[in-house]
Protein backbone atom coordinates (compact mmCIF):
# COMPACT_ATOMS: atom_id res chain seq x y z
CA UNK A 1 0.00 0.00 0.00
CA UNK A 2 1.43 3.60 -0.82
CA UNK A 3 2.44 5.84 1.77
CA UNK A 4 -0.29 8.75 3.25
CA UNK A 5 0.14 12.04 1.13
CA UNK A 6 -0.57 13.89 4.75
CA UNK A 7 2.52 12.10 6.37
CA UNK A 8 4.96 13.67 3.46
CA UNK A 9 8.22 11.86 2.06
CA UNK A 10 10.06 9.97 4.46
CA UNK A 11 13.40 11.30 5.39
CA UNK A 12 15.56 10.41 8.68
CA UNK A 13 15.89 13.19 10.82
CA UNK A 14 19.87 12.98 10.72
CA UNK A 15 19.86 13.13 7.21
CA UNK A 16 17.91 16.25 7.20
CA UNK A 17 20.41 18.17 9.48
CA UNK A 18 23.48 17.03 7.69
CA UNK A 19 22.38 17.99 4.60
CA UNK A 20 21.32 21.74 6.17
CA UNK A 21 24.61 21.67 7.97
CA UNK A 22 26.80 20.93 4.95
CA UNK A 23 24.39 23.66 2.71
CA UNK A 24 25.30 26.48 5.18
CA UNK A 25 28.87 25.46 5.28
CA UNK A 26 28.88 26.00 2.15
CA UNK A 27 32.20 23.05 1.49
CA UNK A 28 32.59 20.80 -1.06
CA UNK A 29 31.80 17.54 0.90
CA UNK A 30 30.75 13.96 0.87
CA UNK A 31 27.84 13.52 3.38
CA UNK A 32 27.94 9.86 4.60
CA UNK A 33 24.55 8.89 5.36
CA UNK A 34 23.23 5.11 6.36
CA UNK A 35 19.47 5.74 5.33
CA UNK A 36 18.92 4.19 2.26
CA UNK A 37 15.27 4.40 2.73
CA UNK A 38 15.26 8.40 2.65
CA UNK A 39 13.23 9.94 -0.10
CA UNK A 40 15.78 12.42 -1.75
CA UNK A 41 13.96 15.84 -1.25
CA UNK A 42 13.99 19.03 -3.24
CA UNK A 43 16.63 20.57 -1.00
CA UNK A 44 18.80 17.89 -1.29
CA UNK A 45 19.24 19.04 -4.94
CA UNK A 46 23.12 19.94 -5.94
CA UNK A 47 24.55 17.80 -2.35
CA UNK A 48 26.86 14.82 -3.12
CA UNK A 49 25.90 12.25 0.06
CA UNK A 50 28.01 8.95 0.67
CA UNK A 51 25.24 6.33 0.92
CA UNK A 52 26.41 3.05 2.36
CA UNK A 53 25.82 0.07 0.54
CA UNK A 54 26.68 -2.35 3.30
CA UNK A 55 30.31 -2.23 2.67
CA UNK A 56 31.06 1.45 1.68
CA UNK A 57 30.07 4.49 0.54
CA UNK A 58 28.83 5.65 -2.96
CA UNK A 59 29.16 9.45 -4.14
CA UNK A 60 25.53 10.05 -4.87
CA UNK A 61 25.31 13.94 -6.70
CA UNK A 62 21.88 14.69 -6.32
CA UNK A 63 20.13 16.17 -9.47
CA UNK A 64 16.91 17.40 -10.11
CA UNK A 65 15.20 14.00 -11.68
CA UNK A 66 16.39 12.25 -9.15
CA UNK A 67 13.69 13.21 -6.45
CA UNK A 68 11.04 11.38 -4.94
CA UNK A 69 13.36 8.59 -5.25
CA UNK A 70 15.02 7.06 -2.24
CA UNK A 71 18.85 6.92 -1.90
CA UNK A 72 19.25 3.30 -1.68
CA UNK A 73 18.06 3.45 -5.27
CA UNK A 74 21.33 4.72 -6.30
CA UNK A 75 24.02 2.34 -3.87
CA UNK A 76 23.62 -0.92 -5.43
CA UNK A 77 24.56 -3.70 -2.74
CA UNK A 78 25.72 -6.28 -5.77
CA UNK A 79 29.11 -5.32 -7.84
CA UNK A 80 29.23 -6.47 -11.53
CA UNK A 81 31.88 -5.01 -13.80
CA UNK A 82 31.41 -7.11 -17.24
CA UNK A 83 33.00 -5.10 -20.05
CA UNK A 84 34.44 -1.81 -20.75
CA UNK A 85 34.22 -2.40 -24.46
CA UNK A 86 33.00 0.83 -25.97
CA UNK A 87 30.98 1.73 -23.62
CA UNK A 88 31.16 5.90 -22.87
CA UNK A 89 31.76 8.02 -19.66
CA UNK A 90 30.59 11.87 -19.37
CA UNK A 91 32.48 14.16 -17.00
CA UNK A 92 29.24 16.51 -15.99
CA UNK B 1 47.81 4.42 -22.42
CA UNK B 2 46.16 4.71 -25.06
CA UNK B 3 46.24 7.48 -26.92
CA UNK B 4 42.52 8.64 -28.74
CA UNK B 5 44.81 10.74 -31.22
CA UNK B 6 47.63 8.30 -31.90
CA UNK B 7 46.60 6.53 -35.74
CA UNK B 8 49.29 3.83 -34.77
CA UNK B 9 47.49 2.60 -31.37
CA UNK B 10 47.14 -1.37 -31.49
CA UNK B 11 45.73 -1.65 -28.62
CA UNK B 12 42.91 -4.55 -29.02
CA UNK B 13 39.81 -3.88 -27.12
CA UNK B 14 37.36 -7.35 -26.57
CA UNK B 15 34.01 -6.10 -27.75
CA UNK B 16 31.99 -9.73 -27.54
CA UNK B 17 33.16 -13.66 -27.15
CA UNK B 18 31.12 -16.23 -28.94
CA UNK B 19 29.35 -18.77 -26.49
CA UNK B 20 29.00 -21.52 -29.20
CA UNK B 21 26.78 -22.63 -31.95
CA UNK B 22 23.16 -21.73 -32.76
CA UNK B 23 21.17 -23.45 -34.45
CA UNK B 24 22.35 -26.35 -37.56
CA UNK B 25 23.11 -23.61 -40.15
CA UNK B 26 26.33 -22.61 -39.19
CA UNK B 27 24.96 -19.70 -36.81
CA UNK B 28 27.30 -18.34 -33.55
CA UNK B 29 25.82 -17.49 -29.84
CA UNK B 30 27.14 -14.33 -29.80
CA UNK B 31 27.88 -12.56 -25.97
CA UNK B 32 28.33 -8.46 -26.67
CA UNK B 33 29.90 -6.71 -24.53
CA UNK B 34 29.33 -3.10 -26.33
CA UNK B 35 27.05 -0.26 -24.89
CA UNK B 36 24.27 -0.99 -27.23
CA UNK B 37 24.61 -5.25 -28.55
CA UNK B 38 23.86 -4.89 -31.67
CA UNK B 39 26.30 -2.17 -32.20
CA UNK B 40 28.66 -4.63 -32.43
CA UNK B 41 28.52 -5.64 -36.11
CA UNK B 42 29.37 -1.92 -36.58
CA UNK B 43 32.66 -2.52 -35.68
CA UNK B 44 33.10 -5.27 -38.26
CA UNK B 45 35.83 -7.17 -39.02
CA UNK B 46 36.34 -8.63 -35.51
CA UNK B 47 39.64 -10.61 -34.99
CA UNK B 48 40.32 -13.41 -32.57
CA UNK B 49 42.44 -12.24 -29.44
CA UNK B 50 45.52 -13.73 -30.91
CA UNK B 51 44.81 -12.13 -33.75
CA UNK B 52 44.86 -15.42 -36.17
CA UNK B 53 40.91 -15.78 -37.17
CA UNK B 54 38.77 -12.45 -38.79
CA UNK B 55 34.73 -12.35 -39.28
CA UNK B 56 32.70 -10.04 -41.21
CA UNK B 57 29.48 -10.21 -38.46
CA UNK B 58 25.71 -10.52 -39.83
CA UNK B 59 23.66 -9.97 -37.08
CA UNK B 60 20.47 -12.47 -37.34
CA UNK B 61 18.85 -11.41 -34.57
CA UNK B 62 18.55 -11.26 -30.56
CA UNK B 63 18.32 -14.34 -28.63
CA UNK B 64 17.94 -15.51 -24.68
CA UNK B 65 21.95 -14.85 -23.48
CA UNK B 66 23.30 -12.95 -26.66
CA UNK B 67 22.83 -12.51 -30.60
CA UNK B 68 22.55 -15.10 -32.57
CA UNK B 69 24.98 -14.23 -36.00
CA UNK B 70 26.32 -15.19 -38.86
CA UNK B 71 30.10 -15.06 -39.15
CA UNK B 72 32.04 -15.12 -42.70
CA UNK B 73 33.41 -18.25 -43.26
CA UNK B 74 31.67 -20.55 -41.29
CA UNK B 75 28.89 -22.40 -42.70
CA UNK B 76 27.92 -25.63 -40.23
CA UNK B 77 27.04 -26.50 -36.72
CA UNK B 78 30.44 -27.94 -36.20
CA UNK B 79 32.39 -25.18 -36.97
CA UNK B 80 30.73 -22.67 -35.11
CA UNK B 81 31.09 -24.77 -31.79
CA UNK B 82 34.41 -25.03 -32.36
CA UNK B 83 34.71 -20.94 -32.13
CA UNK B 84 33.29 -21.58 -28.45
CA UNK B 85 35.35 -19.41 -26.33
CA UNK B 86 36.94 -16.68 -28.64
CA UNK B 87 37.18 -14.02 -27.70
CA UNK B 88 36.54 -10.80 -30.69
CA UNK B 89 38.58 -7.60 -30.62
CA UNK B 90 38.66 -4.44 -32.47
CA UNK B 91 41.67 -2.11 -32.53
CA UNK B 92 41.09 0.64 -30.21
CA UNK B 93 41.53 2.85 -33.92
CA UNK B 94 38.09 1.75 -34.59
CA UNK B 95 36.27 3.56 -32.03
CA UNK B 96 34.73 6.69 -33.13
CA UNK B 97 36.04 10.24 -32.01
CA UNK B 98 34.08 11.16 -28.90
CA UNK B 99 33.25 15.13 -28.23
CA UNK B 100 34.78 16.67 -25.34
CA UNK B 101 34.38 15.56 -21.63
CA UNK B 102 33.47 12.25 -22.84
CA UNK B 103 36.14 9.41 -22.72
CA UNK B 104 36.05 5.46 -23.67
CA UNK B 105 35.72 3.19 -20.76
CA UNK B 106 38.83 1.64 -22.37
CA UNK B 107 40.89 4.61 -22.07
CA UNK B 108 40.22 5.44 -18.39
CA UNK B 109 40.90 2.15 -17.31
CA UNK B 110 44.54 1.40 -15.71
CA UNK B 111 45.18 5.64 -15.97
CA UNK B 112 47.21 7.13 -13.06
CA UNK B 113 45.24 9.32 -10.34
CA UNK B 114 47.10 12.02 -8.66
CA UNK B 115 45.52 14.53 -6.34
CA UNK B 116 46.27 18.30 -7.18
CA UNK B 117 49.51 18.23 -4.91
CA UNK B 118 50.74 15.45 -7.19
CA UNK B 119 50.68 12.85 -4.67
CA UNK B 120 49.48 9.05 -6.19
CA UNK B 121 45.74 8.24 -5.32
CA UNK B 122 45.72 5.38 -7.38
CA UNK B 123 44.77 3.93 -10.76
CA UNK B 124 41.52 3.54 -12.20
CA UNK B 125 39.98 0.13 -11.89
CA UNK B 126 36.51 0.47 -13.35
CA UNK B 127 33.81 3.08 -14.63
CA UNK B 128 30.84 2.57 -12.86
CA UNK B 129 27.49 4.19 -13.20
CA UNK B 130 24.73 3.48 -10.72
CA UNK B 131 22.33 5.72 -12.18
CA UNK B 132 23.53 8.81 -10.48
CA UNK B 133 26.31 9.78 -12.50
CA UNK B 134 29.67 7.91 -13.72
CA UNK B 135 32.25 7.32 -10.75
CA UNK B 136 35.43 6.73 -11.15
CA UNK B 137 36.20 3.75 -8.86
CA UNK B 138 40.41 3.85 -7.46
CA UNK B 139 42.39 1.26 -6.05
CA UNK B 140 45.13 2.70 -3.98
CA UNK B 141 48.67 1.43 -4.10
CA UNK B 142 49.16 -1.35 -1.51
CA UNK B 143 45.35 -2.35 -0.64
CA UNK B 144 42.60 -4.69 -2.16
CA UNK B 145 40.21 -1.47 -0.95
CA UNK B 146 38.98 0.83 -3.91
CA UNK B 147 37.47 4.80 -3.95
CA UNK B 148 35.13 5.70 -5.56
CA UNK B 149 35.38 9.04 -7.47
CA UNK B 150 32.12 10.87 -8.86
CA UNK B 151 33.29 11.72 -12.42
CA UNK B 152 32.64 15.37 -12.85
CA UNK B 153 34.88 19.09 -13.69
CA UNK B 154 34.74 19.76 -9.97
CA UNK B 155 36.27 16.65 -8.83
CA UNK B 156 38.62 15.52 -11.77
CA UNK B 157 39.69 18.54 -13.37
CA UNK B 158 42.38 16.99 -15.37
CA UNK B 159 42.13 13.93 -17.84
CA UNK B 160 45.08 13.27 -19.66
CA UNK B 161 45.17 10.42 -22.16
CA UNK B 162 48.16 10.78 -23.67
CA UNK B 163 50.34 11.50 -20.46
CA UNK B 164 48.30 9.00 -18.68
CA UNK B 165 47.13 10.85 -16.12
CA UNK B 166 44.23 12.21 -13.83
CA UNK B 167 44.25 15.33 -11.61
CA UNK B 168 41.66 14.78 -8.98
CA UNK B 169 40.52 17.40 -6.01
CA UNK B 170 38.33 14.87 -4.13
CA UNK B 171 35.83 16.53 -2.12
CA UNK B 172 36.43 16.38 1.72
CA UNK B 173 35.24 12.99 3.77
CA UNK B 174 36.05 10.45 0.56
CA UNK B 175 39.10 9.63 0.93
Amino acid sequence: MARSVWKGPFVDSYVLKKAEASRESGRNEVIKIWSRRSTILPQFVGLTFGVYNGKKHIPVNVTEDMIGQKFGEYSPTRTYYGHAADKKAKRK
Amino acid sequence: MTDPNDDTDDTMICVGAIAGAFGVRGEVRLKSFTADPLDIADYAPLTSENGEMSFDVQVVGPIKNGLSVRLSGIETREQAEALRGVRLCVPRTRLPALPDDEFYHADLIGLEVRDTGGTLLGTVKSVPNHGAGDLLEIAPPGTSETVLLPFTRAAVPTVDLAAGRIVADPPEGLL
